[in-house]
């Protein structure tokens, strides 16, 4: 990883997508200290044209940040889209097909309104056997909460902690869409929307970019003194219908990807002093905690009760705010997860610092786990 | 399908079991993940307990008129799940483990599916 950007996260009506993704790529180059005729391929991670009424998205992209006549890939996994662009791009220079890949992650949803915007999503549900019934993605998780609630005794009120961590660190991230911070009353009190879940357990609808740039690592000692390392990658899948699935209360799909990472990069969850999760859902957080291994099965809740996934716990997890209160522009979500671990292992975080930071996790989901990467990073 | 379809009316649930490897499936489908196209009906059970379930009370966009709705999954008899909707039952008494069975549900004149309802207690 030799450069990262980020646009602001938000209701980004005063822009389009391509001027988004541009908001995020020019600081990345300026970063690497590079110019895009330096870059020798793209990724591009939009997860659906459907939100920009623009087929082909990813050329749009391309072409708009100047990277002309370079091989342009574009890559999707929904709400994954980014990570499998990082992942995809990692693959391009250790195949030895380019040497400095541009990730651009980038997604407008806000304009189509929360009711279109839950159902285009609810269409990425089998549509034949699943998405009839009105299952949205809250409902997914929400069937997950009821069911980790029956067998762990996870409470209503460990699944509000979750969004107030959230909203606490997302209120210190000047690139977040929700800077605000929330009291335990007010995320227990808030709307229902799928029941146990309310309005402060699910993810926001966002607009926003990020950008990486990732070299080989001999060009990545030329381009920075302070280069972060990929050490360890790792990606699995699940069935289309959650209704197969033989365990509602975690993802198969993370505890596999985590395997893979963890085993590549020679580490243990122990070892993992700063991590991004998916946490679409506040029930999503707590069991990541437990698929990756940052606590026993079924004590996800305990764990953020405890205060252990906030800095100065065992494990800060989401500390720029999360998919709750950063924003979850799907396309952009694992590269923004990838920028923010950057920032950490550079100790470039300001008050959101976890001080001393040496290897990070990110864990990116798409679906409810048909897509999931996790990947390792130390400085 | 249009045997599950024609079953469902009859009240009956029917499934798709791999020749091969003996792979069951429900709802069915017409290829084994095992790579085994010959997959033969079977009829599944339509009596169960309530496995998790949501109240929806934000829905998709073209499920807005339904709303309210109950989304559950069931484990069937014979362990197989489904996803339907629920209802004959108040969200406040919804609860884990709550026997249910499986019942067509005619939408419109050419729309049929199934949902749960709570098993009928004979007194």
């Amino acid at each position: 990883m030799v450069g990262i950007g980020h646009a602001k996260f938000g209701k980004r009506t005063d822009t389009t997508i391509r001027e988004l993704a541009h908001e995020a790529v020019r600081p990345s180059l300026e970063d690497a200290g590079i110019t895009a005729s330096e870059i020798d391929a793209s990724v591009i991670g939009v997860a659906s044209g459907v939100w920009a009424a623009q087929a082909s998205p990813g050329a749009l992209i391309h072409d708009y940040v100047g990277l002309g006549n370079k091989p342009m890939f574009r890559v999707e996994a929904a709400c994954a889209t980014g990570s499998a662009g990082i992942q995809t791009a990692w693959s391009l220079i250790k195949a030895g097909l380019a040497e400095v890949v541009m990730v651009i992650g980038a997604e407008t949803m806000t304009h189509v309104g929360t009711s279109m915007a839950t159902e285009w999503m609810a269409r990425a549900c089998d549509t034949r056997w699943e998405y009839p019934f009105g299952i949205t993605f809250p409902g997914s998780y929400a069937l997950m909460a009821t069911r980790h609630m029956h067998e762990f005794g996870t409470t209503r009120m460990q699944l509000s902690m979750v969004s107030v961590k959230s909203h606490k660190y997302g209120a210190m991230n000047p690139y977040a869409h929700l800077q605000k911070e929330v009291t335990l009353e007010e995320a227990m009190k808030s709307v229902p929307i799928c029941q146990p879940l309310n309005l402060y357990d699910c993810c926001l609808i966002s607009d926003g970019a990020a950008a990486a740039i990732l070299a080989s690592e001999e060009k990545a000692k030329k381009i920075t003194d302070t280069p972060v390392w990929i050490t360890g990658l790792g990606s699995a899948s699940d069935t289309m219908m959650i209704s197969e699935r033989p365990s509602l209360t975690g993802l198969v799909a993370s505890r596999l990807a985590a395997e893979q990472a963890y085993k590549m990069a020679r580490v243990t969850p122990n070892d993992i002093d700063v991590a991004c999760t998916h946490d679409c859902f506040s029930i999503a957080e707590i069991m990541s905690y437990e698929d990756l291994g940052f606590c026993k099965k079924g004590e996800g809740g305990k764990f953020i009760d405890e205060g252990q996934s906030y800095i100065g716990g065992k494990v800060p997890t989401n500390v720029d705010g999360g998919l709750k209160s950063k924003g979850h522009p799907l396309g952009a979500t694992g590269v923004s997860m990838t920028v923010e671990i950057t920032k950490q292992l550079r100790g470039e975080a300001g008050k959101r610092q976890v001080n001393g930071a040496q290897i990070g996790l990110t864990h990116n989901v798409g679906e409810t786990g048909q897509y999931c990467f996790v990947h390792i990073y130390t400085r | 399908m249009v045997k599950f379809t024609e079953a469902l009316k009859q009240g009956k649930l029917m499934g798709a079991k791999c020749k091969k490897c003996g792979e069951k499936y429900l709802p069915p489908r017409a290829h084994c993940r095992c790579g085994s196209h010959e997959v033969e009906w079977y009829e599944a059970p339509t009596r169960g307990k309530l496995f998790s379930y949501t109240l929806v009370t934000f829905p998709p966009d073209s499920m807005t008129k339904y709303a309210p709705y109950i989304v559950a999954v069931a484990e069937l008899e014979d362990g197989s799940r489904l996803l339907a909707h629920i209802t004959g039952v108040s969200p406040k008494t919804l609860q884990v483990g709550l026997p249910v069975q499986v019942v067509p549900h005619q939408i419109s004149e050419d729309r049929i599916a199934y949902k749960f309802k709570p098993e009928q207690t004979t007194v």
